[in-house]
């Protein structure tokens, strides 16, 4: 497209707006490439030379100039170009939504969407999904619950987006009322749909729900199998994942990254060493997949369980990849498991790089020195933990009674039922001392690894 | 022929309020009626009455306050029957204060006020204020019926008031000259059966001076179901059939045969089991619970430190935990959602609660979903 | 015992007063309002601090339905479930009423349950789900029923202490009944003086019955009479018109030689005109009377009238304790064949023979030497499905040593515990003593030393048996041993007349320092025994003051690094 329009201009012609609108959009497209922006800016100048009004009345131009600008990232300067429309319509004001959701400025997004007259399925969209972009889950379902208040019908996009919140959030019962909604928009033959229930379920624990959403497709495409098989596989149903993962080779699906994925978590959850180091070959030789950073996570988590640590060392130090923190803390919890402070100690100086004020490492650090009794080191790392103002991480539990969340924090008296819940841990705590526990915190005095 | 001069029919009347709320109240529309009153609408005594009998749920109760809000501004405020009924209907919506209140408010007052109240407050657990309602009304020298000693008799069972109520009993014909009827008598075995003497109510029953009617083995039957004293409920079952055949019910369960031994064998001294048996071992249950010993040790004493110590563990997924379990069935899974990684001890303590309270507990943590079940967690420990 | 409503009313609501007592945990109001913040103390709330129970009331929409499905698990038997039911209820929005929980109680009870009663109850306890008198009666039932009424009277006293309402006529039967089981008069006594000073309920005539019956059981018929004469006096001075106490009443004047006022006492109570009120139990215990003194025919009279009052299900005149005395009382005739007739009849009365009547008739019969009879019921008793129980295996084995049929006698000891039976230490002895008398010495022994292996403890009879035996044929190396493990074993003291037998016994042998040697040898073994489990508490100390060290050393190093 780039040498067409560079011939054209030199054969003088001049672009009209169609052209250019399309030349822009061919820049927002390949943000990532470097020269997009460049092009998108000497587009833009162009614009302003050949159009009347400087392009200002033209909707389509004045829209894919905000959309490439927003897309590459120039986010101001998208705005600017958008207040200086002097004609706008809703896919304007979408397309800005989704370049603000895009950086992240959500309240942003939200005024524009606010200030719409005539918001439409699309912008509501644009605004669910950048809040899922942007982690902001309990208001992507406010805002869906907003925007069916405005009557507005009910696609399967959003119902996907929906449902990835409910996934995320693990609101089953939100989650199971959005796949009642959708059955009765008669989405039921929706692939995608399909599959996101499968992911849904699978993600809010009820993995018998998402095999029945499962059996229930009549054409499954790989994705199906792929979710199925990550559900049982992550919910420590290893068998069925490894199962149904042969099961989809029989039935003639090519097995991609996500497949072995699904495989390898499972072997590592029960620990299958071989089968796993099988599968991790048999998808390098015969299928060809480059190993990606979740797989390695998957193999050195397989390893490091079995108490390789070594090997699992060896191999993260091998990845083409500077591994995540995921990765390294799941080797880290294996130190603690096989009590090496040596190896813990060389992650430490991986994880500190990556993530330096995370206080779970720290804690999990000191935990394994605890173990082996070295008391001056778990001092030294606490001393390190003030020294760099490391504060910890409130952990928080949630659980869903009738659609509604309710979150918790350690020694939490703000919930109205506050008297029920300690009195029924208090019969709950002295029946477990009948069954033989015995809390270690209290016997050890530890930092506690999660709160 | 119509005269001509006759004067046209008159025009439709503008449909006035209290036509209007009698019609709501027809059609059990309390809300919108309380709402139209509040904001003028007129009500006559009948529709007041209607609207006042149709608060019967404790949901009504924020209605039938305002309808009394509203009441007293009227001119038909001293109604009797309007304030019978709203003591009758505060008690019902579980309300004695506000019963109480409208009593005392009351200028003039018959005896179905006093019954109402002291009824009210029996169906409401507060068997003892009804019992103190009664000593006002004797005090005040009113003269018992035979229905007070019923209202008197449901307050006494209420209180559990065993003494009380025979005393109560006894002084209606001593001391008023009403006899008992049937209804007296099944008021004074529900006395007895509500406060746990099963075994004194059937022996009162034995020994009337009268063949007992079927629904006297009925309201022993009840109370034996309720009290859960099945050998019991299955005699009075008997008992009430051979009098009125059509009690039998034909989705009875039998009862399993009694392994204990009552001491009706008049064997006693010749049972010599003992002599040659070892005394029963009590097998320890699957899991480590603490065998129980026949002892009071756990009635007498506190329970110890360390149970404490432990109770005040209160991680946040423990939190979450308990309140799962207060909001839903019992049986039915909970999921919890974590931010952080599970940390051993709870990780521990939540396996032991999955055995403890029948439950699978889903935890999903940062890192992978832990499914607890029976005491075993999917993860293998491992996680 | 109130002068006026009002008094009973002030002291009923002292008594609650006085206790402070918590409203009861209900999920019906699952959040009352409480304005002040619950304070997290370092101590968790006494479950065990006295509570109002629940009234019938709670038991309404959910807890009535969860009620009425336990009800249904109990009459289907499944009481695992229906224990287990209760406990998950405990943790959910639907908590259990103290009914409910009444109602497994109950069903466990009635199976004779104990451990997973008492369990339970530990269990509703904690929960802090407060107890009605129901529950209070139950557990002291099983108490009683398991012999620890030194428990159940520590019971009886919590509830006096810290429960809000009384203990009911029914609490006071079955502890006195228990107290009387147990050989306890003179304590059955004092709480029955206790029942009376604290008037919670009436003079009982069936509390009184237990303890007229206690007092003949101790051979003093003229404290029955007396407590007789007490029950009459507090209940007015008129005739007691509760038939249960004449039975004993009766028996007290035949032990006492009066049998005029007995039979007195007879024609005036089941006298035509006579009000006193008899249902089977009384009946029995007046026909008990009757044919245990002479006075068969009477008792034949009387029995024939049961039968003809007997209309169930309204009129109960016959239960299964008379069938049980009348085949007594033809047994003590003699007259066997009507006494196996009279046993068969039962089944026309709705009576249906438990193993306790079989029990009696098979003793009756093996006594006898009607061994063949006695087999046959015990074969009937398979069929009927009614379990034999080692009492009924212990019968059959005496019965066929008896009559010289020692193969049979110890086949069918080895058949109870093939059955699950768990035979104690007297049993043994019955089989022991019966090899024994049989000059079956070595057998006798293997039968002591099986006894040793399953672990029942043996009882100083188990050695006289054997020691005489062996002393008897002058078997002196084994009499010595048996003298030794007698010395050796701690549950039991060598009586004065083993000893002088060994003695003897060794002196006919020309043996007696052998004896003074045993002592030697024992003491010296015990004292070895002593020292190495001094040896062993002082390993266990030192480990576990090490292992405190080592916490502490612990601790004060992570204080230092925290």
């Amino acid at each position: 497209a780039m040498s067409t329009f560079s011939s054209m201009l030199v054969a003088g012609v001049l672009p009209n707006s169609i052209t250019l609108a399309t030349l822009l959009s061919a820049c927002a497209d390949y943000s990532s490439n470097p020269l997009s922006l460049p092009l998108g800016i000497s587009i833009h100048a162009l614009v302003f030379k050949c159009c009347p009004d400087h392009g200002l009345d033209d909707v389509v131009l004045g829209t894919a100039l905000v959309d490439m600008y927003a897309k590459c990232g120039l986010i101001n300067v998208a705005r600017r170009v958008f207040d200086g429309m002097t004609v706008k319509n809703s896919v304007t004001c979408n397309t800005m939504i989704d370049g603000y959701m895009k950086c992240g400025e959500v309240n942003h997004a939200i005024s524009v969407l606010r200030q719409m007259s005539n918001r439409d399925k699309v912008s509501w969209t644009a605004l669910i999904n950048g809040c899922i972009r942007n982690k902001l889950f309990e208001d992507a379902l406010e805002y869906f619950r907003e925007m069916q208040a405005e009557d507005i019908v009910l696609d399967y996009v959003i119902a996907i987006a929906v449902l990835a919140v409910c996934a995320n959030l693990g609101a089953l019962g939100q989650g199971l009322w959005m796949h009642c909604l959708s059955m009765r928009h008669d989405f039921r033959d929706n692939i995608r749909l399909n599959n996101s229930l499968i992911d849904m379920y699978s993600r809010c624990g009820r993995v018998d729900l998402a095999f029945q959403v499962f059996t229930s497709i009549r054409e499954r495409n790989r994705v199906s199998w792929n979710s199925m098989i990550v559900g049982f596989a992550t919910n420590g149903y290893s068998r069925e994942a490894l199962d149904h993962f042969s099961m989809m080779l029989k039935t003639g699906f090519e097995p991609d990254g996500v497949s072995f994925t699904g495989v390898l978590t499972a072997c590592s959850h029960a620990g299958l060493i071989e089968i796993g180091l099988k599968h991790y070959d048999v998808m390098q030789r015969v299928y060809g997949i480059v190993p990606r950073m979740e797989h390695y996570g998957c193999v050195i988590d397989l390893l490091a369980r079995a108490g390789y640590l070594e090997d699992a060392m060896h191999l993260l130090e091998r990845m083409p990849m500077k591994p995540n923190v995921v990765i390294l803390t799941s080797l880290l919890a294996a130190c603690r498991t096989h009590g090496d402070a040596g190896l813990a100690e060389r992650l430490m100086g991986y994880l500190v790089e990556l993530e330096p004020d995370c206080d779970s490492n720290f804690v999990l650090l000191s935990n394994i020195y605890a173990t082996l009794g070295k008391w001056t080191s778990v001092g030294e790392v606490r001393g390190i933990m003030k020294a760099w103002e490391i504060k910890r991480r409130p952990g928080f539990s949630a659980v869903e009674i009738d659609c509604g969340i309710h979150e918790f924090m350690s020694g939490d008296r703000s919930h109205p039922e506050s008297d029920g819940i300690y009195d029924m841990l208090d019969i709950l705590g002295s029946e477990m001392k009948l069954y033989g526990y015995h809390p270690q915190a209290i016997m050890s005095g530890l930092p506690l690894e999660c709160e | 022929m119509a005269p001509v001069n006759a004067p046209p029919p008159p025009p439709p009347q503008p449909m006035e309020a209290p036509v209007d709320l009698a019609a709501l109240c027809r059609e059990g529309k309390i809300k919108e009626a309380v709402e139209f009153m509040s904001q003028g609408a007129r009500a006559d005594p009948p529709t007041f009455f209607g609207l006042v009998s149709g608060c019967s749920d404790p949901k009504h109760l924020d209605h039938l306050k305002k309808l009394h809000d509203l009441f007293i501004r009227t001119p038909f405020r001293a109604d009797l029957q309007i304030n019978n009924k709203f003591i009758e209907m505060f008690s019902r919506c579980g309300s004695m204060q506000d019963a109480r209140r409208v009593f005392d408010r009351m200028p003039d007052r018959n005896m179905d006020s006093w019954h109402l109240l002291i009824h009210g407050y029996a169906s409401n657990s507060q068997g003892d204020d009804g019992l103190q309602v009664f000593e006002q009304m004797r005090r005040v020298a009113i003269q018992p019926d035979a229905q007070t000693f019923l209202v008197v008799l449901s307050a006494c069972a209420s209180a559990e008031a065993i003494e009380e109520g025979f005393i109560h009993f006894n002084s209606m014909y001593k001391e008023y000259g009403i006899s008992p009827g049937i209804e007296h008598y099944v008021g004074l075995i529900e006395v007895l059966g509500k406060s746990g003497h099963l075994h004194e109510a059937v022996e009162f029953i034995e020994k009337l001076p009268f063949e007992p009617p079927a629904v006297i083995w009925e309201t022993m039957m009840t109370l034996a179901r309720l009290q859960g004293d099945i050998d019991l409920e299955d005699r009075m079952e008997e008992l009430l059939v051979s009098i009125d055949p059509s009690k039998v019910s034909p989705k009875k369960i039998p009862t399993p045969p009694r392994k204990r031994r009552l001491g009706i064998n008049m064997l006693d001294g010749k049972n010599k089991l003992g002599e040659y048996r070892l005394p029963p071992v009590i097998v320890r249950p699957q899991v480590k619970e603490q065998v129980y010993v026949p002892d009071t040790r756990y009635v007498l004493h506190d329970i110890d430190q360390e149970a404490k110590e432990q109770a005040l563990l209160y991680h946040s997924e423990r939190l979450a935990i308990a309140y799962g379990l207060i909001s839903t069935p019992a049986r039915t899974p909970l999921r919890i959602i974590k931010n952080l990684r599970v940390c051993g001890d709870c990780h521990n303590a939540i396996k032991i609660m999955s055995r403890i309270v029948g439950r699978e507990l889903i935890v999903r943590d940062n890192k992978r979903f832990h499914h607890f079940k029976d005491g075993k967690c999917s993860c293998g420990d491992y996680w | 015992s109130f002068a006026s409503p009002e008094e009973a009313a002030a002291e009923r609501r002292r008594r609650k007063r006085r206790l402070r007592m918590e409203p009861p945990l209900s999920s019906l109001r699952p959040s009352p309002p409480k304005p002040q913040q619950r304070i997290p103390s370092k101590t968790a709330p006494n479950p065990n601090a006295p509570k109002l129970p629940e009234t019938l009331s709670a038991l309404s929409a959910k807890r009535l339905d969860l009620h009425n499905r336990i009800l249904t698990l109990i009459r289907e038997n499944d009481l695992d479930e229906a224990t287990l039911l209760v406990r998950h209820s405990i943790y959910s929005n639907c908590r259990p009423t103290v009914f409910t929980c009444n109602a497994v109680l109950h069903a466990l009870l009635r199976q004779n349950r104990h451990a997973d009663l008492l369990s339970l109850h530990r269990f509703i306890t904690q929960a802090g789900i407060a107890p009605t008198v129901i529950t209070h009666n139950l557990v002291l039932q099983v108490y009683c029923d398991a012999r620890k009424t030194d428990t159940a009277l520590e019971h009886y006293r919590l509830i006096l202490k810290d429960s809000p309402f009384n203990p009911s006529p029914t609490t006071y039967r079955i502890l006195v009944k228990g107290l009387i089981d147990n050989n306890k008069l003179d304590q059955a006594l004092d709480l029955k003086d206790d029942m009376l000073t604290k008037a919670f309920c009436p003079p009982d005539p069936i509390v009184y019955n237990s303890l007229m019956s206690g007092a003949l059981k101790s051979s003093d018929p003229h404290k029955a009479l007396s407590l007789f004469e007490e029950l009459k006096d507090k209940l007015g001075g008129g005739t007691v018109l509760d038939g249960a106490v004449y039975g004993n009443l009766m028996k007290a004047y035949f032990n006492k030689g009066m049998e005029k006022e007995a039979m007195e006492c007879y024609n005036e109570v089941l006298g035509v005109d006579s009000k006193v009120l008899f249902n089977a139990v009384s009946y029995n215990s007046v026909l008990e009377a009757l044919s245990k003194n002479g006075n068969f025919d009477e008792a034949l009279r009387l029995f024939d009238r049961m039968n003809a009052e007997h209309d169930p299900p309204r009129r109960l005149a016959v239960n299964l304790g008379s069938f049980n005395v009348m085949v007594d009382g033809y047994c003590a005739l003699g007259k066997f064949s009507e006494a196996i007739e009279v046993f068969r009849k039962m089944g026309e009365k709705k009576c249906s023979p438990d193993a306790l009547s079989y029990n009696n008739l098979i003793d009756q019969l093996g006594r006898n030497q009607l061994v063949g009879e006695a087999e046959e019921l015990y074969r009937e008793m398979g069929e009927r499905g009614i379990n034999p129980d080692e009492y009924t295996y212990v019968l059959i084995v005496e019965s066929c040593f008896g009559v010289g049929r020692v193969d049979d006698a110890v086949g069918y000891f080895n058949k109870m515990m093939e059955v699950g039976l768990r035979p104690n230490a007297n049993a043994y002895n019955k089989v022991i003593g019966g090899l024994v008398n049989v000059g079956k010495l070595d057998e006798a022994r293997e039968s002591f030393e099986q006894m040793v292996e399953k672990e029942v403890k043996p009882n100083i009879t188990s050695y006289e048996l054997l020691l005489k035996a062996f002393c008897d044929v002058g078997r002196v190396a084994d009499a010595l041993k048996i003298t030794k493990d007698t010395l050796m074993d701690e549950n039991v003291v060598l009586s004065t007349e083993m000893k002088e037998l060994m003695e003897e016994t060794l002196k006919k042998e020309g043996r007696e320092e052998d004896m003074g040697k045993l002592y030697e040898e024992v003491e010296k073994e015990k004292a070895e025994a002593l020292a190495r489990a001094e040896e062993e508490k002082a390993r266990a100390e030192a480990l576990a003051k090490e292992e405190e060290e080592r916490i502490k050393a612990e601790d004060a190093a992570k204080a230092e690094a925290a």
